[in-house]
C-alpha cells in the first residue's frame, strides 16, 4: 500500500491509498478522479491514461517501461513530455509510496 | 436525453429502413447501399470487401439497408471521435435487440453513460483486468490441450465445432458460474440472436435466454459463488444492493457479448493461418513476438461495429448529423484506414503500435479485451505448437455468416 497523488491541470489535487501490484490508472478509476479515461481497461492498447510523473520521481519512473509503451505515447492527444508516461504501466511497490503524477488537459 | 437506471424506459426513437426513408437532410450524393453483413459482395469476403470501402465509397456516407438506414464511419480517426463523444453519440437505443417494452431493461453497462457507467465496470473491470485474466491462463492451456487431444490423430476437423466454439465459450461460461453443458443451446440462441437477421425471431430468441437467465439469477442469490453472475448480483452500488432490473441488463449483456465474439474471431483467424503457410512458419519461428501477432491479427479479422445514436446536430466532414439519426462505426474498415496503417491489407507483425478498434474505444471500449486477446494467444499457441502444418480441406466452401458478428459458419481443416 502506498500514497498516490494525481495534480490535475488546475493544481488540484487528490491523494489516495494505492495497494501494491495495482497500477496508477486503476487507482484514479477506483476513486473517480477525472483526467484518467483508461478506455482499453490497462492492456497497453489506448494512451487514455496518459500522466507526467513529477520531476522528484523522474529518475525512478520517468521513462516507458517498453517500447510499446513509448510508441502508445505517440498517440497521446496531449502534448508528449519527458516524463510522460501511460499510468496503467506504473505499478504501485513500497519504493512508490508518495509518487506524485500530473494529469494532462486532456486525454482525447 | 439522461436514462433513469431504475426505471428503464424504452427509447422513443424512431426506426429508420429502406430508400424510401431517407431523411430530407442526407445530401443525395452521400446515399449509398453497402449490403454490410448481408450482400453477396459482403459475404464473399467480408474484410476484403471493408478494406476496399476506403476505394468504393465516400468516408462518411448514409447507408441504406433494409434491416436500418445509418450513416456510416470508416475513416479510424472519425471512429475515435464518435465513440469518444457520447454527449453526441449516445448510446441509448444503440444495441440492436429487441426487448418487451413492457418489461424493459437497459444493457449495462454498455447503454448507461459516465459517470454512472465507472461504477458499473468498477464491478466486474478487476476480474476481467489483464492482472485478472492472467489467472485463467493455465487453464485455458489444459482446455486448449484437451480439445486437440481429441482431434490430433484423426488428421482433420470442422475447426469452429471442434476448437473455435467450445474453446472460448467454455472459458467464458467457466468465468461467469455458468453451466458449461449448456453450450450448445447458449450457443444456438447466440447465433440465432445475432445472424438470423429476423426480428421475429430474434425477439423469441430474447425471451428464452430472458428466462433462463432470470433463474440462474435467482439461483446465485440464493447459492453464491466466485463466478461472475454471482459477484454482479451480489455486488453493491452507491452503497445499496443493485436492483433486478439492473442485475438483469448486466447479465445478459455479458452473456450475449461473451458467446460469438471470440468464436468468430478465432475462426476467422484460423481460416487465415490455414491459407498462409510461410506466415504461420513466421510467427512460429518469432514466438517472443505472439503480442504483436496477436494484435495484428486482431486488427485484419474484427468481427463486429459500433452503432450510436446521434442526440444532438452535429457536423462531421462537413456533413449535417441530425439527432435522431443513427451512426455506425464499421470497425473493420476502420482497422484497414490507409492513413493510420500503410499497406492496409498486408499483414505485418513489425507494426509500431497503433489504436486498433477490434474492441471499440471510449469508456465502452470491449471490457472483455483482455480477455480475447489472452484467448487468443493461448489458442494460436497451443495450435501450433501441435499442429504446425494444416490445410483448408480439400473442396470446402467457405461461406459466411450473416449478420453482426463477422465469420466464416464452417471451416474443415485437415493436416
Amino acid at each position: 500500500m502506498g500514497k498516490v497523488t494525481y495534480v490535475a491541470v488546475d493544481g488540484t489535487r487528490h491523494t489516495i491509498e494505492l495497494a501494491d501490484g495495482e497500477n496508477v490508472m486503476r487507482g484514479a478509476l477506483y476513486n473517480e478522479i477525472d483526467g484518467i479515461i483508461g478506455e482499453c481497461g490497462g492492456g497497453l492498447a489506448c494512451a487514455t491514461c496518459h500522466c507526467y510523473v513529477d520531476e522528484t520521481w523522474a529518475d525512478r519512473l520517468g521513462q516507458p517501461a517498453t517500447r510499446e509503451e513509448s510508441e502508445l505515447l505517440e498517440a497521446a492527444s496531449a502534448p508528449r513530455r519527458p516524463t510522460s508516461r501511460l499510468s496503467c504501466q506504473i505499478v504501485m511497490a513500497p519504493e512508490f509510496d508518495g509518487l506524485v503524477v500530473h494529469l494532462p488537459e486532456t486525454q482525447y | 436525453m439522461a436514462i433513469d437506471v431504475l426505471n428503464p424506459t424504452p427509447p422513443d426513437f424512431k426506426r429508420v429502413a429502406g430508400m424510401d426513408q431517407v431523411p430530407p437532410h442526407v445530401p443525395a450524393e452521400l446515399v449509398h447501399s453497402a449490403g454490410i453483413t448481408f450482400g453477396p459482395e459482403f459475404l464473399a469476403a467480408p474484410h476484403a470487401y471493408m478494406a476496399a470501402m476506403h476505394e468504393k465509397f465516400p468516408p462518411l456516407y448514409y447507408d441504406v439497408s433494409p434491416f436500418g438506414n445509418a450513416w456510416l464511419a470508416i475513416k479510424h480517426e472519425d471512429a475515435l471521435k464518435v465513440l469518444r463523444n457520447a454527449e453526441v453519440f449516445s448510446n441509448e437505443g444503440a444495441t440492436p435487440f429487441p426487448r418487451d417494452p413492457d418489461d424493459y431493461f437497459y444493457f449495462i453497462p454498455q447503454e448507461i453513460d459516465p459517470p454512472q457507467h465507472r461504477k458499473y465496470r468498477n464491478i466486474v473491470d478487476p476480474m476481467f483486468s489483464p492482472q485478472g485474466v492472467l489467472k485463467l491462463e493455465a487453464t485455458m492451456r489444459e482446455l486448449a490441450n484437451e480439445l486437440i487431444d481429441e482431434i490430433i490423430t484423426k488428421g482433420e476437423c470442422e475447426f469452429t465445432t471442434a476448437f473455435g466454439r467450445p474453446f472460448p465459450v467454455t472459458i467464458f461460461l467457466r468465468l461467469m458460474g455458468l453451466p458449461v453443458e449448456m453450450t450448445d443451446t447458449f450457443v444456438d440462441w447466440a447465433v440465432s440472436l445475432l445472424h438470423s437477421n429476423d426480428r421475429a425471431i430474434m425477439a423469441e430468441t430474447m425471451t428464452k435466454i430472458s428466462a433462463y437467465l432470470k433463474s440462474a439469477i435467482e439461483e446465485k442469490k440464493r447459492q453464491p459463488d466466485e463466478g461472475v453472475v454471482s459477484r454482479i448480483v451480489h455486488a453493491q452500488i452507491d452503497g445499496r444492493p443493485m436492483h433486478d432490473k439492473e442485475i438483469f441488463g448486466f447479465v445478459i449483456f455479458l452473456f450475449i457479448g461473451g458467446l460469438d465474439t471470440v468464436f468468430a474471431t478465432l475462426n476467422n483467424i484460423w481460416l487465415w493461418l490455414a491459407n498462409n503457410p510461410d506466415r504461420r512458419r513466421e510467427m512460429i519461428a518469432d514466438p517472443g513476438n505472439i503480442n504483436a501477432q496477436v494484435e495484428e491479427l486482431l486488427r485484419v479479422h474484427s468481427v463486429t461495429f459500433s452503432g450510436r445514436t446521434i442526440v444532438k446536430d452535429h457536423e462531421m466532414r462537413g456533413v449535417q448529423l441530425k439527432a435522431g439519426d443513427k451512426i455506425t462505426c464499421i470497425l473493420p474498415a476502420c482497422n484497414f484506414d490507409p492513413d493510420v496503417f500503410p499497406n492496409p491489407t498486408v499483414v505485418d507483425f513489425h507494426r509500431p503500435k497503433q489504436i486498433i478498434l477490434a474492441f471499440t474505444v471510449g469508456v465502452h471500449s470491449c471490457m472483455g479485451a483482455h480477455l480475447a486477446r489472452l484467448e487468443t494467444k493461448v489458442a494460436i499457441q497451443e495450435w501450433l505448437k501441435r499442429i504446425p502444418d494444416f490445410a483448408i480441406k480439400p473442396g470446402a466452401e467457405i461461406v459466411y455468416r450473416p449478420g453482426g458478428v463477422v465469420g466464416p459458419h464452417h471451416l474443415p481443416l485437415v493436416w
